[in-house]
């Protein structure tokens, strides 16, 4: 019997592989019933393998995808009478080409493209993403995005009626459109990897898969040189800086740790370096992007030895810059935190004092978490305690309130 | 030793809305089941059915086509296991990957005349 282990996430990535090629064959109009098949690929693979395993569960796989796609030909025209619409009769040799490796990553990127698409919700953008490209199933979109089962499937129906209904096609943008496009790739690309970065909510695992997804999408943008930007490098070079920390960020048992009180030694060096490559690379084109001041920011942060040595001045000339090109409370109140790092808390006060915490809803628990730093820098330990009680009474995640309260805990020693 | 029959009722995978990655977690499941079996040499051999049955009884020999999915309880496959008593091949059935998801796993000792 074989030993042949198989690779993590084979199935997944297999899946957004084998729904991207059969739709290729089929047309987005026939998505639900490639997705189908699809699926059930993997059970009869499942079926089989638990007592034989093939000696190459890829090339297994690609087979059954074959032979499905086949099947499907089949049935296609046997319902005929439904009007099933199948763009093209592809013969037998042209379906096989369709299995090749580059034209594998061309079928992907076309998803891609699709899940990414201007007529599309972007609130449906990203669960038809997670759904077609990575593979995830309607219960792992539901936990990742924190939403109920329910709204998730009706996000994912109303995205496949809007592909069917604006008859979208199944391509790469040419070069007029492109550009619009890409940036459009990018922007969904950004809210998977924050669901995951930035999400407290979830688990450890569906962060690191969440941030991996993104890691692995815009590699395939990039892989395409005519995909290639500055904004492309620029968005690779954040996710993999701030991936390097992932694990320290949030501890198993859900503890939250502040960028002071990570274990620098730890951070995922393969990751650091690759995202300083890419860095460098973003840079080799024109124009900069708010992708890049961020991914600067990021690797000013992990290529720092220690948190005392973080160069804080350039840390801010860059959110200034970021600020500059895309206005956000958010960064007005990440200029306050370095400037109290900077030892000038009037400052960040200054600038804290032009805010509006109401305007923030969900995240004004932020703005009283910085007020709180501003108070402690100034020794007024009964004015931080209060705004840092405001800050626990308006957040709602467990972990950040553990945190706050922690810090209430050791200011009031 | 002894040969028993261990064979697995109930499960099919079809319907239950396992995602890609829990499909494969299941995989994975049964292959550390197997190395398990493997390395404390008790396995002696084992297949997967395929889904499709058909049923053949009565007087009439009736036949009857059916998936699986539409049973309520079938072989999914089955392994011969070598183990001291139905005890010990008991112990070697905590094992099986699919409780959790209504599967049974049935030990059977194989019947062997002597002369």
């Amino acid at each position: 019997m074989n030993k042949t282990k198989i690779v993590d996430h084979l199935f997944r990535h297999q899946y957004g592989k084998m729904v991207a090629i059969l739709t290729r064959i089929f047309g987005l109009s026939n998505l639900e019933l490639v997705e189908d098949a699809v699926q059930d690929t993997f059970i009869k693979a499942v079926e089989q393998w638990k007592i034989n395993m093939p000696e190459n569960p890829e090339a297994w796989l690609t087979k059954a995808a074959k032979n499905r796609a086949i099947d499907l030909l089949r049935k296609i025209k046997a319902d005929e009478s439904r009007h099933l619409n199948v763009t093209t009769p592809i013969a037998a040799i042209a379906m096989n080409n369709l299995f090749l490796d580059n034209e594998i990553e061309d079928s992907q990127l076309r998803m891609i493209f699709t899940a990414c698409h201007p007529v599309l919700n972007p609130k449906d953008q990203i669960a038809f993403a997670l759904k077609t490209v990575a593979g995830f199933s309607l219960k792992e979109i539901a936990a990742a995005l924190l939403l109920k089962d329910e709204t998730v499937k009706k996000r994912l129906s109303r995205a496949r009626k809007t592909i069917k209904d604006q008859s979208i096609s199944f391509a790469i943008p040419d070069q007029k459109n492109a550009a619009e496009r890409i940036d459009k790739v990018h922007e969904v690309l950004y809210l998977i990897f924050n669901e995951g970065f930035h999400s407290t909510k979830t688990s450890l695992l569906i962060q690191k898969e969440l941030c991996g997804e993104a890691i692995r999408l815009i590699s395939l943008i990039l892989k395409r040189e005519s995909l290639r930007t500055g904004e492309g490098y620029a968005l690779f070079a954040l996710f993999c800086l701030h991936s390097s920390r992932l694990e320290t960020k949030l501890l198993d048992d859900g503890t939250l740790v502040d960028l002071k009180n990570q274990d620098r030694s730890i951070w995922h060096k393969p990751l650091i370096n690759l995202g300083n490559n890419a860095l460098q690379e973003a840079m080799k084109y024109k124009g900069l992007s708010s992708f890049h001041f961020e991914a600067a920011i990021a690797a000013e942060h992990t290529n720092a030895e220690t948190f005392e040595s973080t160069d804080w001045r350039r840390i801010l000339k860059f959110h200034q810059l970021l600020h500059d090109k895309h206005p956000t409370d958010y960064s007005i109140m990440n200029q306050a935190i370095v400037l109290i790092q900077l030892d000038k808390p009037e400052e960040a006060k200054k600038l804290l004092d032009g805010i509006q915490p109401e305007a923030l809803e969900k995240r004004a628990y932020l703005y009283y978490g910085i007020l709180a730093e501003y108070y402690i820098k100034m020794e007024q330990k009964e004015n931080a305690i209060n705004a840092l009680l405001t800050s626990f009474n308006k957040v709602t995640n467990l972990a950040e309130k553990k945190y706050i309260e922690n810090k209430i805990a050791l200011l009031s020693q | 030793m002894k040969d028993f029959m261990l064979i697995f009722l109930g499960t099919n995978y079809f319907d239950m809305g396992l995602s890609p990655e829990e499909l494969q977690n299941k995989l994975n499941s049964w292959f550390e089941w197997q190395q398990k079996m493997e390395e404390e040499g008790v396995v002696k051999g084992g297949h997967a059915l395929k889904p499709e049955v058909r049923h053949i009884t009565g007087k009439k020999r009736t036949v009857t086509d059916m998936a699986s999915a539409e049973l309520k309880e079938v072989v999914g496959g089955y392994y011969i296991v070598s183990a001291r008593d139905l005890e010990h091949a008991s112990e070697i059935a905590q094992g099986y990957p699919d409780y959790d998801i209504g599967g049974t796993c049935e030990v059977r000792e194989i019947m062997v005349y002597n002369q």
